[in-house]
């Protein structure tokens, strides 16, 4: 019993601890990230979006919360109730589950297993099953030509963000996220100026620059983000594959969104700014705990995503796909082709720095 | 407990307490939130008039395509990934494996281009 | 990485490389020069075929390759050269057809040569994965193939139907791999081998059926067979006449090198179920045909009753059981070749005629055409001296030395029902008023039906070769 204890029980109450701790987080920060959000767009707009509930609006996602738990929730009545229901959970769990492997800081991560790329690769393939049942489930024509749009277009751009992160790869020669980041403390910066300490130049954004561009505008288009927010462009689809939701379950669809732009804003960190490497390895930066620098950068991503919301007009259906398929995916498939050949010719990367 | 064991049932974990989290958000306004649906609330919407047929309707056979697509490319990326992470103790003979594996399905990209499956208009 | 991953010898598969290759640079030709390129493509998908035979005939490029999963012996280069002929002269035969029917795409060649790829790689597996992998290449382009006149409807759905069937056909085999593979824990045929030298299990043998059961269907025999007439009769005339000829021939080749290559030490097990299939096949065949109006419907049958006939060789086993089988092959490749060139030429009007009684009267309006066309259905029927005669001898005679009586008795009482509905169509041609003529025949269809009656009608003259090669070739299995 004792053994089982001390093996089974403790640990596990510690890996339940840690994620609560990280979700609970996470929410919380995707709370005030929606509140930024609003606001970049309204001060762009030049308004003064959200400034009622609380001090400065600050209490507004949560007044927002409380809204739609008390919102009468609506089943269609020629809806196929169960997968209508468990799209929204759907889309909400597997957008939660790629955070369990996500890296904050050097060690702090539920589970930092070895192929953790490839995890969060597998999941993010799978959000697109909440959009496609939610269109399918509401059995209306809105939704489902919603649904099917953004099943296509999410899945069209998953293809160049799987060959983005295969340049990564290469670079780096593991899956595993911890790896990965360790593997942006040498780099352009110390190879080329001599006693210089790690620094931003290090990072993958510098060395796979095109990738970095692709990336940040294939994650825009995966996770449904302006300008590619096609699938609920209003002025055609009124509100995409989510028309029939009301209450916690569209909350849900909302959230999971919104989880899943975090995640993307947290791997373009991981992958490209260096995770929660200080920008220059001195004094004070390097006084600053690496959690803080990865929660700043992943609100720089962030705000990025909220500016090009912001300032950028929607993209046509047919000007997306041609630039899905007919841009990035040559663009990338070659620059695999390159990465590779270069690395073998120099013989540079491709070993990971902490083995 | 064993590593690999450890690090996969904190997934476990992870995901139970994510799906709590779900299913809690999901049942809350069903027990909390007034409730008064009528006939017209809960048809589906279809901009003022009632639905003429099923909504489940022939579609554009453009999505089976981009789905067909999807999944020979998502299968080559998930060749690149054991490649990619071996690639540097492989060699230059792993190298050119890998290459005239892209350059195969590269003809087929190509093909499906000048076919005109790529055409959304 | 304790050891580098090294260049396997690619020597054994020079022909496959080529066609590989081959078969993408046309792809590409085409897709860059459009629908007008076809005639072109067809001509160079052709000629890509004959050297393919050509280099198969000079090389010696016998040999073990990727870690024995692929092998070159005289047994695959009979069955490789057999296989190619029989592509090359499906496509040659549809170009007429094609230019008639207005369903000129460059795809159609380009897709035969895929499939034939796959069957040579199907010839040469010495693995089950090499095996499948072969098997799907083939298969899945010749699902295209049966469904490429879009606009019509039975060649839709007699490609659909293909597929569907099919796909469950390479279920049942990949599963019946995975038992297999679960009960000896290999995939190599010569590493299988030295694994049931130890002794069989039960579960063993249930893969072992469920293989033969997958490769069944893809030689149309009994059980496995309903698909044949339907697609046979939905899939364009050009497309039916390359399906019953190269995919049989592969998919035979590959039977037997699974059955004598991997399952040697169970032979008693196997032989069962081989001498069950061939029954069921010959009398499938025999009786079901007779009742058939459409000539493709007919041939169907005609080609089940004729895979069981082959099985019968493959049931005995022995050396001159194969041997037997691979005489029966190439004369089987002649006779459906000619047939089909026949059925090709049935026009009227520009239209394709596919009943058997516009045959009536042919000996008066194309009296040579008749003339060849008599001599393969008698040969069909198994009449001497013709081809088809030495070839049912070779395979009964194989089983009467390993004792299996009972499979030769209703071998030759299957052959004579199935007489019985050849000797209709001769009797059709010759003996009932004419009631039209049919376009006259295109050159190239003369030509093989011209090549295929003097090989039936002259057998006894170049028998002496074919049956050497053929047992020189079926020594290299033993």
């Amino acid at each position: 019993m004792d053994g089982f204890i001390s093996t089974y029980l403790i640990p596990g109450l510690i890996m339940a601890g840690k994620s609560v701790l990280l979700l609970a987080t996470l929410l919380t920060l995707i709370a005030y990230l929606l509140y930024a959000d609003r606001k970049v767009w309204a001060a762009v707009q030049m308004r003064r979006g959200p400034n009622v509930v609380g001090p400065w609006g600050l209490l507004q996602s949560f007044a927002d919360f409380l809204k739609f738990i008390f919102k009468e929730p609506i089943i269609p009545s020629a809806a196929d109730k169960t997968v209508f229901l468990l799209a929204p959970l759907a889309s909400t769990v597997l957008a939660l589950a790629a955070w369990a492997v996500i890296p904050v800081n050097e060690g702090w991560a539920v589970a930092d297993i070895n192929v953790g790329v490839l995890y969060v690769f597998a999941i993010s393939s799978l959000e697109v099953y909440g959009v496609i049942m939610g269109g399918w489930a509401s059995n209306s024509k809105y939704p489902f030509l919603g649904a099917l749009r953004s099943a296509a277009q999410m899945v069209s751009y998953e293809v160049s963000v799987g060959f983005v992160i295969i340049t990564v790869l290469l670079v780096v020669g593991s899956l595993n996220f911890t790896d990965i980041v360790l593997a942006q403390t040498e780099g352009l910066g110390t190879m080329l100026i001599p006693g210089m300490p790690n620094s931003f130049l290090d990072w993958h954004w510098l060395v796979l620059f095109p990738m970095f561009v692709i990336f940040f505008i294939s994650a825009l288009a995966e996770t449904n983000r302006p300008p590619f927010d096609l699938p609920e462009a209003e002025s055609e689809l009124v509100a995409g594959f989510m028309v029939e939701y009301a209450s916690t379950p569209y909350l849900l669809f909302m959230l999971g969104e919104y989880v899943a732009i975090t995640l993307m804003c947290a791997l373009t960190t991981l992958l490209f700014l260096g995770g929660w490497l200080p920008p220059v390895d001195i004094a004070p930066f390097n006084w600053v705990p690496g959690v803080v620098w990865f929660v700043l950068k992943v609100c720089f991503v962030f705000f990025m995503f909220a500016m090009v919301k912001a300032i950028v007009p929607r993209y046509r259906y047919d000007q997306l796909m041609r630039l899905g398929w007919k841009v990035f995916l040559p663009l990338s498939l070659a620059a695999v082709a390159i990465v590779a050949f270069i690395l073998q010719l120099t013989g540079w990367g491709g070993v990971p720095v902490a083995g | 407990m064993d590593a690999l064991l450890q690090s996969y049932l904190a997934i476990i974990v992870f995901l139970a307490i994510a799906l709590v989290i779900g299913l809690g958000l999901l049942v809350a306004p069903f027990i909390v939130a007034y409730k008064a649906p009528d006939v017209e609330k809960l048809s589906a919407y279809e901009c003022g008039f009632n639905a003429f047929d099923d909504a489940r309707m022939k579609f554009d056979v453009r999505f089976y395509l981009v789905a067909i697509l999807f999944i020979i490319f998502d299968l080559e990326v998930a060749f690149l990934f054991p490649w990619a992470v071996a690639a540097k103790s492989l060699g230059w003979f792993g190298f050119w494996s890998m290459m005239i594996f892209l350059a195969v399905l590269t003809i087929g990209f190509v093909y499906e281009w000048k076919k005109g499956a790529l055409e959304w208009d | 990485m304790t050891e580098m991953a090294t260049l396997p010898s690619l020597a054994p598969l020079t022909v496959e490389l080529l066609l590989a290759v081959g078969a993408m640079v046309l792809l590409m030709f085409g897709v860059f020069t459009g629908e007008r390129s076809a005639p072109t493509i067809t001509g160079i998908a052709v000629a890509l075929l004959a050297v393919a035979v050509l280099m198969l005939a000079v090389m010696d490029n016998n040999g073990l390759t990727f870690d024995g999963a692929f092998i070159m012996d005289p047994f695959a280069r009979f069955m490789k050269i057999l296989t190619l002929i029989g592509s090359g002269v499906a496509i040659a035969m549809s170009v007429g057809y094609a230019r008639a029917e207005k369903f000129e795409r460059f795809e159609y060649p380009i897709l035969i040569v895929l499939a034939t790829l796959g069957m040579l790689m199907m010839i040469s597996a010495n693995d089950m994965i090499s095996l499948y992998l072969g098997l799907e290449l083939q298969s899945l382009a010749l699902y295209v193939v049966a469904a490429i006149h879009r606009d019509s409807v039975r060649s839709t759905e007699a490609g659909l139907k293909y597929f569907v069937l099919g796909a469950l056909a390479s279920g049942i085999l990949l599963y019946g791999i995975s038992l297999v593979y679960g009960f000896t824990g290999q995939t190599g045929y010569d590493a299988i081998v030295a694994a049931l030298a130890e002794g069989r299990s039960t579960g063993l043998v249930i893969g072992l059926v469920f293989v033969l059961a997958g490769l069944a269907f893809k030689i149309s025999a009994v059980p496995f067979h309903m698909w044949t007439p339907d697609v046979y009769e939905g899939a364009p005339t050009p497309v039916t006449a390359f399906f019953a000829a190269a995919p049989k021939l592969a998919a035979m080749a590959l039977i037997i090198r699974v059955v004598i290559g991997a399952f040697e030490p169970v032979t008693a097990d196997w032989q069962q179920v081989i001498a069950f299939v061939a029954i069921a096949s010959m009398v499938l065949g025999a009786f079901a045909a007779i009742g058939q109006t459409n000539i493709k419907r007919l041939m169907a049958y005609s080609s089940i009753g004729h895979m069981g006939f082959a099985l019968v060789g493959l049931a005995a086993g022995s050396k001159v059981g194969i041997q037997g089988v691979m005489v029966y092959l190439v004369i089987y490749l002649a006779m459906t070749l000619g047939a089909f060139a026949c059925i090709l030429a049935m026009r009227r009007h520009d239209q394709m005629v596919e009943d058997i009684d516009a045959l009536a009267g042919l000996s008066r309006t194309q009296p040579l055409v008749a003339f060849c066309l008599a001599a393969i259905l008698f040969s069909l029927a198994g009449i001497p001296p013709l081809a088809g005669f030495f070839a049912k001898y070779y395979v009964f005679l194989a089983a009467i030395e390993k004792g299996l009586y009972v499979l030769a008795v209703i071998g030759v009482i299957a052959s004579v029902v199935g007489a019985f509905y050849y000797l209709r169509i001769v009797k059709i041609m010759y003996f009932d008023e004419p009631d039209g003529e049919f376009d006259p025949m295109p050159m190239e269809l003369s030509a093989v039906l011209g090549i295929s009656g003097v090989f039936v009608i002259g057998f006894l003259v170049f028998a002496a070769p074919i049956i050497a090669a053929a047992g020189a070739a079926a020594a290299s299995l033993f």
